[in-house]
């Protein structure tokens, strides 16, 4: 390979390995961006699910008993009554 | 869809496993293993005719946990039921463990009912059906927790029909114990934080109906085997023993009257009756104290025929030894040992440029704290100005002996928030959950063994409060300390003395921060600043403060004046010769009014400083420390601190000094107060990310 051939590969290289550089630049970015929302995400869990770690409760496996629906169903059943005289009563006191 | 495995253990099983093998069939198991110890009977064919899977030992091998552990580890299904060789499953039995285990991830084992067979004695009959039904007697999945709690014996668990979680049982496993590896089993899963289920439809048919003489050797092996699991000792109490008898027996009256037994069957069976039960008793009495007994009495008493001496002569030893059970699941600094089998984990190949990275992930790895621990104040202090940096911070709690198992991660996390300062930063309880890190920070000698292992870091240091070699006497704990600072982890260093110490004696690269101070608590409170008080950090239990110094140097003071001490830092005030007032455990508030009132700061340390000196700095009080430690690399030799020998006169004088020298008082209270405006804790903060940044960089080079 002549010198001049020489010359433009190595400054080909050059500019690969600043493309590559960049691109990992990028990607480390990219990862601790990630980290940090995957982080954040976590804290935020832990502040709402304080209570039920506290009191060592797992509400999915809560909710996989017997009767589990069947109590949420009631629940349910019960709301829509209570909301409807909450909102009678607003309405009247406005 | 969920595996199962089931396990018989069986030795000369008879007729009787043949029901079992059949019955057994009949639930459909993905798996059946038996394991034979020697039988020499039809039990091995039996059981291959029953499709099992049979793995024969030696019946010296044989033990009750250890055997079941071989098992565990062949078996494959993700549920492992185990019952023994006479008891049989009723119709149901396997769905009902399966659908406990899969409507509850917590549970960890389960256990089920013991049904009566037809020729059961009656008072075997009425006890069985007592004992499953104070567990729950509407036919529902009932959940334990703890062997501590209220309810029926929460400590339950039996191998002649019980089920586990494949993954929970090879993690903790069965204790090597002759008799009630389950009972043992139980504890260690509470430890462990797992739960234990009581699945009543979950039933086998099973009674131990022996004659008399075979049912009190097989309660001599039960005590035995409970002595040597759990240390129980059955009380030699006659009285209470014969009350018990008439009690038991008048309930098996009863219990034959309800299930209409003839007067002439119930004629026949009370004096068998009172013989069991008080037979029981005498059982259970030598048999928990089986180890007292010669082994020929032992041989002669057991069903097993298992005696202390065994006749095997490898086993035998010509000094009389107690045994004594594990009571441990984890052994203590186990992650030393871990690190050992593990080893080091390689970090992430250096990427140019990480050091300078605008945005670092910073995994903080801690011990368990307890209120008012000042190192991991520290931590939180520091990392919580770090976070306002930019960066990213996790905490990840190593706690291997589970001090803080009851707690689970956002209990700790509001703890942190709560009696330290407002992390963001997410906690996670064990490395299960490990994701990397640019860096990995250790922050006590225990916590590097553990993170030696983790992957996925760029680089690790570790935040060095102090030397910790020092907090014990020479022994294991301090050689660990000390190898902890011998691992190639950058070493962010709380003090000058510190980082000379780690560069010098440990070959280690350092940095320094110097701890800070909370500008708005501690400042000169509007009180009036008395003249004849000494405020004294006396907290006797952490002997690197030297307590017993101070105290006597305190003593030489009051021998030659008149002086108010205040002492604080213990909940128990130190005894002394002289009269002094109390603080105990003080608020940040207290203290701070206490330094604004005093005349003399005191506080020693024989390693590295405290933060009291600077506290009491910050308040305009002037502090006396220990020449020739930590002190001269923070303060300096003529700064803000007066430094005194280690002596209890020399400190005598100098306290005397600051109180009857006005000008000197002048002098290093006002050098203090600069000394601490310059030290906040914004400024350490940005020390430890210089730090972090250091260890990054090394690792580019």
């Amino acid at each position: 390979m002549s010198s001049e051939g020489k010359a433009q590969r190595a400054e080909e290289l050059a500019t690969e390995n600043a493309v590559l550089r960049g691109r990992i630049a990028e990607l480390e970015v990219e990862l601790g961006e990630q980290a940090s929302r995957a982080n954040e995400a976590v804290a935020r869990l832990e502040e709402r699910v304080y209570w039920l770690d506290r009191w060592h409760l797992d509400l999915n496996s809560l909710m996989k008993k017997p009767g589990a629906a069947q109590f949420r169903a009631l629940l349910r059943a019960v709301r829509a009554p209570y909301r409807w005289v909450v909102n009678l009563s607003r309405k009247r006191g406005s | 869809m969920t595996r199962t495995s089931v396990v018989i253990p069986v030795k000369d099983g008879g007729q009787l496993l043949s029901d079992v093998l059949e019955a057994t069939a009949r639930e459909r198991p993905d798996e059946l293993i038996v394991v034979d110890s020697g039988s020499s009977d039809d039990s091995v064919r039996m059981a291959r005719e029953a499709d099992a899977t049979v793995i024969e030992i030696p019946p010296s091998e044989f033990g009750h946990g250890r055997t079941r552990n071989l098992a565990a580890a062949k078996a494959t299904g993700d549920i492992i039921c185990f019952i023994t060789q006479d008891a049989s499953p009723v119709p149901g039995w396997l769905a009902a463990y399966v659908d406990a285990f899969e409507r509850n991830e917590r549970i960890g084992a389960a256990f089920g009912q013991h049904l009566s067979r037809d020729d059961t004695s009656p008072m075997i009959a009425r006890e069985l059906e007592g004992f499953f039904a104070g567990f729950n007697s509407d036919g529902e999945v009932t959940t334990q927790a703890s062997t501590d709690e209220d309810g029926w014996h929460p400590g339950f668990l039996s191998n002649a029909n019980a089920a586990y979680r494949r993954k929970v049982l090879l993690e903790i496993g069965f204790r090597d114990l002759a008799y009630s590896e389950d009972q043992a089993f139980a504890e260690d899963l509470f430890a462990a934080g797992w739960l234990k289920a009581y699945v009543p439809a979950a039933s086998v048919v099973h009674a131990h109906d022996f004659p008399f003489t075979q049912f009190m050797r097989r309660y001599f092996d039960e005590y035995r085997g409970l002595n040597e699991a759990v240390g129980h000792v059955e009380a030699a109490a006659p009285r209470a023993a014969a009350q018990t008898v008439r009690s038991q027996l008048a309930q098996d009256v009863a219990w034959m009257k309800a299930n209409e037994y003839s007067v002439g069957e119930q004629a026949m069976w009370i004096p068998r009756a009172a013989a069991h039960h008080g037979g029981r008793h005498l059982a259970a009495v030598a048999g928990s104290r089986a180890n007292r007994l010669p082994a020929i009495v032992q041989r002669a008493m057991s069903l097993e025929g298992r005696g202390e001496e065994r006749a095997d002569p490898a086993r035998q030893s010509a000094i009389k030894t107690e045994p004594v059970a594990p009571l441990r699941r984890t052994e203590l600094f186990s992650e030393v040992l871990d690190l050992e089998h593990n080893g080091v984990a390689e970090l992430l190949a250096p990427v140019p440029g990480m050091s300078e990275k605008e945005r670092l992930h910073v995994a903080v790895v801690i011990p368990p704290f307890r209120k008012g621990s000042g190192g991991h104040d520290t931590i939180f202090r520091i990392f919580r100005h770090i976070e306002q940096m930019g960066h990213t911070v996790s905490i990840w709690l190593s706690d291997p002996l589970g001090r803080m198992h009851n707690e689970w991660p956002a209990v700790v996390r509001k703890r942190i928030r709560e009696e330290f300062v407002d992390l963001d930063a997410p906690v996670y309880k064990g490395f299960d959950d490990w994701f990397g890190a640019d860096v990995a920070l250790a922050t006590s000698w225990e916590t590097v063994y553990p993170m030696l292992e983790l992957p996925g870091c760029r680089a690790r240091a570790y935040f060095v409060q102090d030397h910790e070699p020092e907090f014990f006497a020479t022994s294991a704990e301090s050689v660990w300390a000390q190898n902890s600072y011998r691992q190639g982890l950058f070493a962010i260093c709380a003090s000058p003395w510190l980082a000379e110490m780690m560069r010098d004696e440990y070959g280690a690269q350092a940095s320094v921060f110097h701890l800070g101070v909370d500008a708005a608590m501690y400042y000169p409170r509007p009180v009036p600043r008395r003249r004849d008080t000494i405020a004294y950090y006396g907290r006797a239990t952490t002997p690197r403060r030297a307590v017993s110094l101070g105290m006597l140097a305190l003593a030489e003071l009051n021998r030659r004046r008149d002086a108010r001490i205040v002492i604080y830092g213990d909940p128990l005030p130190p005894e002394s010769t002289f009269p002094f007032e109390n603080l105990g455990i003080a608020t940040q508030e207290e203290l701070a009014l206490l330094y604004s009132e005093a005349t003399v700061g005191l506080c020693l340390s024989v390693t590295n400083y405290s933060r009291a000196p600077q506290e009491m700095m910050a308040c305009g009080l002037p502090c006396i420390d220990l020449a020739g430690f930590s002190a001269e690399s923070v303060f300096g030799e003529d700064g803000p601190v007066e430094l005194s020998e280690f002596s209890p006169v020399a400190i005598a004088d100098h306290i005397e000094r600051l109180i009857d020298d006005q000008e000197l008082w002048e002098r290093r209270s006002v050098k203090g107060l600069d000394f601490a405006a310059q030290h906040s804790w914004d400024a350490a903060a940005l020390e430890v990310e210089q730090g972090l940044r250091a260890a990054l960089r090394a690792r580019e080079q």
